[in-house]
């Protein structure tokens, strides 16, 4: 899958992203995962990961750390989310010196993500570069909804209900970080990023509020 | 075309949990509140005003579980029904990511692409892999559409990647021309990887097929390439992407290479 490829939004929000990823080859290093499972969240705990889950239990925003663990198997993708380059360097660190000999991936824009490689001393191996969006584009939601929705790539999140959400926060119901965490828990596999869909909303609630203050001066 | 036992096998192996149920709304119960009509992530949810009760459209459906799993019905009115189908099973396995594909083991669209490309070799120097993410962003995709763009890029040359490692060649008649069972045209999908690799000279044709096929289809889809690198993640292989007026990538997923046993093919 390439589900956490092709996130948009503008590029200094996306330079706030990113997601790691541990994965076992089928046929090769796929049994007995459990033990090397926990190095990769005892790392990205050790670092701040804002978010991480499986994909078979659900994200860190919804259960805790215990319940996730416990549920490990053989069938477990084990990721998650950083805000900062600093997390993946120290990040990549530490899963090269455990040396688990599991696949390592970090997704994000690559202005951050290559010279980030090359601070941690590691060797980028292949890439899966992302050419966008192509095909009947007239119908997609507005830029704004996608940058929410696509911090999902599997599609979990509605475009309407993000609607609602931007709706509830605009009314006060909500606050933009609590928002963002209802939008966050559709994630399964908890590689959504809480943090920036709370910055995301409330700046286009905002905007949207300055912009009616200004229309009421006219 | 897969003979009647791999058929039944492939059926078997599809899921690991046996029978699976398909989304509908019990009008019993329906009080036309809407609260789900916002939970739907293709739209397949509507009201109907005669009935003021709401429906689910099983044509838009893509059986991806998300009204069930976030129980969004106050009344329990969204209830799952047998999928009674292969094709409606193959359906809600792709566009569910909790479930695991039972031939490729992978969970979410059930393919490993560059994730575990460092131990695979899956795609190699020399080679570039194509990753078409058919229905992404959120818009879903028609089999149908899925069969015109791996026939496309089939013609010009792209090796489609086998059953073994992704979902929709399963589907397929012929992999050397990615034509589809005509019986599994009508089916939507959240999204379904149409999966390929080809020469890094053959890629200018790749893409052109790819500029020529996305104004037939009546979706999106999100385009991925995958490249062996060097070891500062740079590649000249993108340089063709300026001949064609296609915007140098931005973001990437990069396997860092900590994989073992580690291929350097």
């Amino acid at each position: 899958m390439t589900h956490s490829l092709h996130r948009s939004g503008p590029i200094e929000s996306q330079k706030k992203d990113f997601n790691w990823f541990m994965y076992q080859t089928k046929g090769v290093n796929d049994v007995n995962i459990k033990p090397k499972a926990l190095e990769f969240i005892a790392a990205a705990e050790a670092v701040g990961s804002e978010n991480w889950g499986d994909v078979k239990s659900g994200p860190r925003t919804q259960y805790k750390t215990e319940e996730i663990i416990d549920r490990i198997t053989d069938k477990s993708r084990i990721r998650g989310v950083f805000t900062k380059r600093e997390q993946v360097v120290e990040f990549l660190k530490i899963m090269k010196e455990k040396d688990t000999g599991l696949s390592v991936v970090i997704t994000g824009v690559l202005s951050e993500v290559l010279p980030a490689c090359e601070e941690a001393e590691v060797t980028p191996h292949s890439i899966n570069y992302s050419l966008g969006v192509w095909g009947k584009k007239d119908n997609l939601p507005d830029d704004t909804t996608l940058s929410i929705t696509t911090m999902c790539g599997h599609h979990m999140i509605p475009p309407k209900y993000v609607e609602h959400m931007m709706d509830q926060v605009k009314k006060g119901r909500l606050t933009a970080d609590e928002a963002a965490i209802k939008l966050a828990n559709f994630c399964y596999c908890g590689i959504y990023n809480q943090v920036r869909c709370s910055d995301i909303i409330s700046k286009t609630v905002n905007e949207a509020a300055e912009k009616e203050v200004a229309s009421t001066k006219e | 075309m897969m003979s009647f036992v791999s058929y039944i096998i492939f059926f078997k192996k599809i899921t690991k949990k046996g029978a699976k149920k398909m989304t509908v709304i019990n009008k019993e119960l329906c009080n036309g509140c809407k609260i789900c009509n916002k939970f739907c992530t293709v739209d397949a949810i509507h009201y109907l005003a005669e009935e003021k009760k709401c429906y689910i459209d099983q044509d838009r459906c893509t059986e991806c579980y998300v009204c069930l799993r976030q129980k969004v019905c106050p009344r329990g009115a969204i209830q799952p029904v047998e999928l009674d189908s292969f094709y409606k099973q193959f359906q809600h396995v792709i566009s569910d990511p909790v479930e695991t594909h039972g031939v490729t083991g992978v969970s979410g669209r059930g393919t490993e692409e560059v994730k575990t490309n460092d131990v695979s070799g899956r795609v190699k120097k020399g080679e570039v892999g194509v990753a078409i993410d058919m229905g992404r962003p959120g818009m879903g995709v028609f089999l149908r559409d899925a069969e015109k763009v791996a026939m496309a890029i089939a013609a010009v040359g792209a090796e489609l990647a086998p059953q073994e490692h992704t979902p929709l060649a399963a589907l397929m008649t012929d992999l050397k021309t990615g034509k589809l069972e005509d019986a599994c045209h009508g089916y939507h999908l959240l999204s379904v990887i149409v999966e390929a690799k080809c020469k890094e000279g053959e890629l200018k044709q790749v893409l052109e097929a790819l500029q020529k096929v996305e104004k037939e289809i009546d979706t999106v889809f999100s385009l991925g390439l995958i490249i062996r690198t060097d070891e500062k993640g740079q590649t000249k292989v993108l340089d063709t992407l300026d001949e064609l007026g296609i915007p140098q990538p931005h973001r990437g997923k990069v396997n860092v290479g900590l994989g073992k046993p580690l291929s350097l093919a």
